[in-house]
């Protein structure tokens, strides 16, 4: 147990962790605790009495025919619209990976030697080579058949012909493990930030699936990395509204387009590090497919700070000054990015986190406001409300920041590290491809909470909490089936190239 | 020549790698007899007749074997390193892949192929040209280039960077590849070689290999830097005669092989043509033993010089052919001691050397059932003496010479062989 700022002198004592686990116990339970003495004390007075007596006291009170009924008729009625006001579930009954063939794989050494080939400035190569050896990534990434091409060719062609690569192959995946009919799908919704053809990514699903004329479609475009979650909200919001629905969901990021052959630094980042990915969910508010369905969506919460201009411009699409575009990331993202999850761990923190944490955190903050203001902010301890975490993996520095923020051990952030070697920056669909190492190295048990967290350019942080239905054993089919049993790496810091 | 360079266009560049990581400490040692032939170059190229099969073959299609196909021929998409600054190069076996060229032709192969005016050399319009150096970290060790023919044809040239192995390891290669393409169910991919993952070898301490003459099949040269090219100061050119079995026939009747027929034959072409530097030494130049353990890549050569006391033109044809036939072959050159790569040699041109390779199935790559209808083989970085490779022909009886001579040189001996044996 890690040491915690506000309680300094004696935190590593081995007393003081039973101490924790008491009050934890206590403060969870309290309601248990307060009832269990009450009913004792019913069940002896009751025990004690006579049933002549009770049947006496019962009969004092003079509850006549039609009281009785008026208080089930209310009982009743109050019943009901709490039940019927409840949110609709949704729940996710599967979702599958796209996993790229071994012919788009990219080698660091291949990439150096294209980089070195296209880019004449050596200095922009000489930092593409610091990044890529400080990225976390591994040999194994890879990127469209158009990027290896030198220099790439960047077609609309090529552009469409990789998101039916790897869409169509996600959506293949899933109609096979689900067993879903096209026909059968009420509501479709696409998020790809950076490539939006006319007609729209979803109208391409539409057109090859033969989708029904009345499919409620939506193709969300420009929100960023955090947009898988975006989308998951969108279908939530959907299925409440429509009753036995089932929604697909596609995250992707179309990687051809988007090659940056300028030489500002702030711009090449993207280069070395988005990946080619995708995944492909299906969420459903049907009650039959509660019982064969994977996870179920507890909370949905989205953060957006773009109302910060310092945020707004933090990740930009623009044109250096030579006319090429490119993503340009400032120097502050970092920071940015720590006071999005702020922000969004206090909004989902009362929805999650056990009642111990809460009272500890409001403590410190009445104590810090009006006692002492020197005392630490307390970070509430999220591995009580959590069993896994998925990351988005961003990028090394992400990762890192929020172990850091988090205060999360090696195993909690080794999906999203393991992730970010394997298949690199696949943007919105990096949270599935983590959900999925956990899922294919046994881990994830009945019951267990899974958090996914994602950032992206506005700046948004986006989260969402599932809750495990069903225990999921391995061999889990997926991308991670053939190489699940190499992982996890050990990755070095800086990776000699 | 250059009007043929103008009719292939539309060159483009990407690179394939293996499908499987090959790991991050593999190393393919360089042997003594590989660093002998650095400055050695392989360019071939098969010509396929145009048909339904091959001109339905989309670039993806030519790519996806390769992947597989480098994951047992890992060392080809490596790059060379060297131990230490000016120490012994070695192939780190980092998977930066091969090259691969596409290309398209603004002619028909018919017309590519039976135009005879200037034609000698046209096949280097198809296969890159490229050598190792001078970013010798940065410079793949093999190309290969698809060039397709107005209404349809292909060829695919294949340049092998000698250091890697001779022409038999390289043609094994590429029909591997052949097969791997066509999907043959009999195709047995070996297993990786474990072995490869040793610490490069320590150069032993011993007295400086300059003082060792070399021996004669090979000539030192100056060391050539960072570009592994031999210094020419003659350019040299290429002509392919075929010699057909009546021809052969003619020549010998049945008492020598052909091979040694041939090599006597140009031989004493070659000694009328150079009246002021006769050729007295020839090297002979076969195949070696073949290896022992699972090597897929080697270099091995049983070569053997021969000197004469007069010269070659008075020497009656079979004799000389009988003499060549009759040569010990020697494989000693597989232990010379080439530690620290301070020297660097020639094999091919040292002397006026013969290659057979009569034995190496060119015609062999098979894409779905089709074979080449003609291979052009070829060597760069040959010395000035000049070098005869003896190859297979597309009718299995006939033979085809490619000589790689200085480019003075080969009209006198066109002329010579028209008039005097009737062969064009």
């Amino acid at each position: 147990m890690s040491s915690r700022a506000p309680l300094p002198q004696f935190s590593s004592s081995v007393k003081l962790k039973y101490v924790k686990l008491g009050y934890q116990y206590l403060v969870n339970n309290l309601l248990t605790f307060l009832l269990v003495p009450v009913m004792f004390a019913v069940t002896l007075e009751v025990v004690r009495r006579e049933p002549e007596e009770l049947l006496a006291l019962w009969q004092a009170l003079h509850f006549d025919l039609i009281q009785i009924l008026c208080s089930l008729f209310v009982i009743v009625f109050a019943g009901t619209v709490y039940f019927m006001s409840r949110p609709r579930p949704v729940y996710l009954v599967d979702y599958a990976c796209f996993k790229p063939p071994a012919s788009c794989r990219v080698p660091f050494s291949t990439f150096m030697e294209h980089t070195r080939l296209i880019n004449s400035d050596e200095k922009s190569v000489q930092f593409q080579m610091r990044i890529l050896e400080r990225s976390g990534l591994g040999e194994e990434t890879c990127l469209p058949p158009a990027n290896h091409y030198i220099p790439p060719r960047p077609t609309m062609e090529a552009s469409r012909a990789e998101a039916q690569l790897v869409i169509f192959s996600a959506i293949d995946d899933l109609l096979r493990k689900t067993g879903l009919k096209p026909k059968d799908i009420d509501i479709l919704v696409v998020n790809c930030s950076l490539f939006s053809p006319t007609p729209s990514l979803s109208a391409m699903i539409i057109n090859k699936y033969k989708l029904r004329s009345n499919v409620r479609s939506f193709n969300l475009s420009g929100m960023g990395c955090s947009a898988g979650l975006i989308s998951v909200d969108l279908a939530r919001d959907l299925l409440q509204a429509h009753a036995s629905s089932n929604a697909l969901v596609i995250s992707t990021e179309i990687i051809t387009p988007n090659f940056y052959s300028g030489h500002q630094r702030s711009m090449l980042l993207p280069n070395c590090l988005f990946r080619m990915g995708a995944a492909a969910i299906l969420l459903s508010n049907r009650r039959r497919d509660a019982r064969r369905a994977k996870y179920r969506l507890v909370h949905v919460v989205r953060t957006h700070k773009g109302a910060d201009d310092r945020a707004y411009r933090c990740v930009y699409e623009e044109e250096d000054g030579e006319g090429h575009s490119g993503i340009s990331l400032s120097k502050d993202l970092m920071a940015i990015a720590g006071d999005a999850l702020k922000a969004n761990i206090t909004t989902i923190g009362p929805l999650v986190l056990p009642m111990s944490e809460q009272v500890l955190f409001f403590l410190t903050l009445v104590g810090r406001k009006v006692l002492n203001t020197k005392w630490k902010p307390y970070i509430p301890d999220f591995k009580q409300a959590f069993e896994h975490f998925c990351i988005h993996a961003g990028g090394r520095a992400v990762i890192d920041e929020l172990q850091k923020n988090l205060e999360l051990s090696e195993e909690h952030v080794e999906a999203s590290r393991m992730t970010l070697h394997r298949f690199g920056n696949t943007s919105s669909s990096s949270l599935w491809y983590e959900l999925n190492y956990i899922e294919s190295k046994g881990r994830m048990r009945r019951g267990d909470r899974v958090w996914q967290i994602g950032f992206g350019s506005g700046f948004k942080c986006n989260s969402a909490v599932w809750k495990c239905l069903r225990t999921v054993n391995p061999p889990v089919d997926g991308p991670w089936a053939d190489c699940i049993h190499r992982y996890p790496v050990n990755i070095p810091e800086i990776v000699k190239l | 020549m250059s009007s043929d360079q103008a009719a292939v266009t539309g060159h483009r560049f990407s690179s394939v790698v293996p499908g499987d990581v090959t790991g991050s400490a593999v190393v393919h040692e360089l042997g003594g007899m590989d660093l002998i032939m650095k400055l050695h170059y392989l360019r071939a190229v098969y010509y396929f007749a145009p048909s339904e099969v091959v001109d339905g073959l989309a670039i993806t299609d030519l790519k996806k074997p390769m992947f597989p196909w480098l994951n047992v021929y890992y060392p080809l998409a490596g790059r060379i390193r060297r131990a230490a600054e000016g120490g012994r190069p070695f192939i780190k076996c980092n998977d930066s892949g091969l090259r691969i060229v596409e290309a398209s032709c603004s002619r028909t192969m018919d017309e590519w192929l039976h135009v005879e005016e200037g034609g000698e050399s046209r096949w280097r319009s198809l296969v890159p040209d490229k050598v190792l150096g001078p970013e010798l970290y940065f410079s793949p060790l093999v190309y290969i280039q698809f060039t397709r023919f107005k209404h349809g044809g292909m060829a695919i040239g294949y340049s092998w960077a000698h250091v890697l192995g001779d022409p038999e390891s390289a043609t094994n290669s590429i029909n591997l590849w052949g097969e791997l393409l066509s999907g043959n169910p009999q195709t047995v991919i070996a297993q990786k070689n474990e072995e490869n993952t040793e610490e490069p070898v320590i150069a032993p301490q011993g007295p400086a290999p300059a003082l060792v003459p070399a021996p004669a099949p090979i000539k030192q040269v100056e060391i050539a830097e960072d570009v592994w090219l031999p210094p020419t100061h003659r350019k040299m050119a290429t002509h392919c005669f075929r010699i057909t079995e009546t021809e052969l026939q003619k020549l010998h009747g049945e008492q020598v092989p052909p091979f040694e027929t041939i090599s006597a034959l140009f031989w004493r072409c070659l000694a009328r043509i150079r009246s002021r530097r006769e050729p007295e030494l020839a090297t002979i130049c076969r195949s070696g033993t073949p290896a022992k353990n699972n090597e897929i890549l080697h270099n091995k050569f049983r070569t053997s010089t021969i000197k004469l006391d007069s010269s070659a033109a008075s020497v009656e044809l079979l004799g000389l052919a009988t003499k060549i036939l009759k040569q010990d072959m020697d494989e000693a050159l597989v232990d010379r001691d080439n530690s620290t790569g301070e020297q660097d040699f020639l094999l091919y041109g040292a002397n006026l050397t013969f290659v057979d390779m009569g034995g190496i199935d060119l015609y062999g790559l098979e894409l779905k059932g089709q074979r080449p209808v003609r291979v052009d083989y070829s060597v760069d970085g040959v010395g000035e003496e000049g070098a005869i490779l003896v190859l297979q022909a597309p009718q299995r009886t006939d033979l085809s010479v490619m000589v790689i001579l200085p480019e003075d040189e080969i009209p006198s001996l066109c002329r010579v062989l028209s008039s005097d044996f009737g062969i064009a």
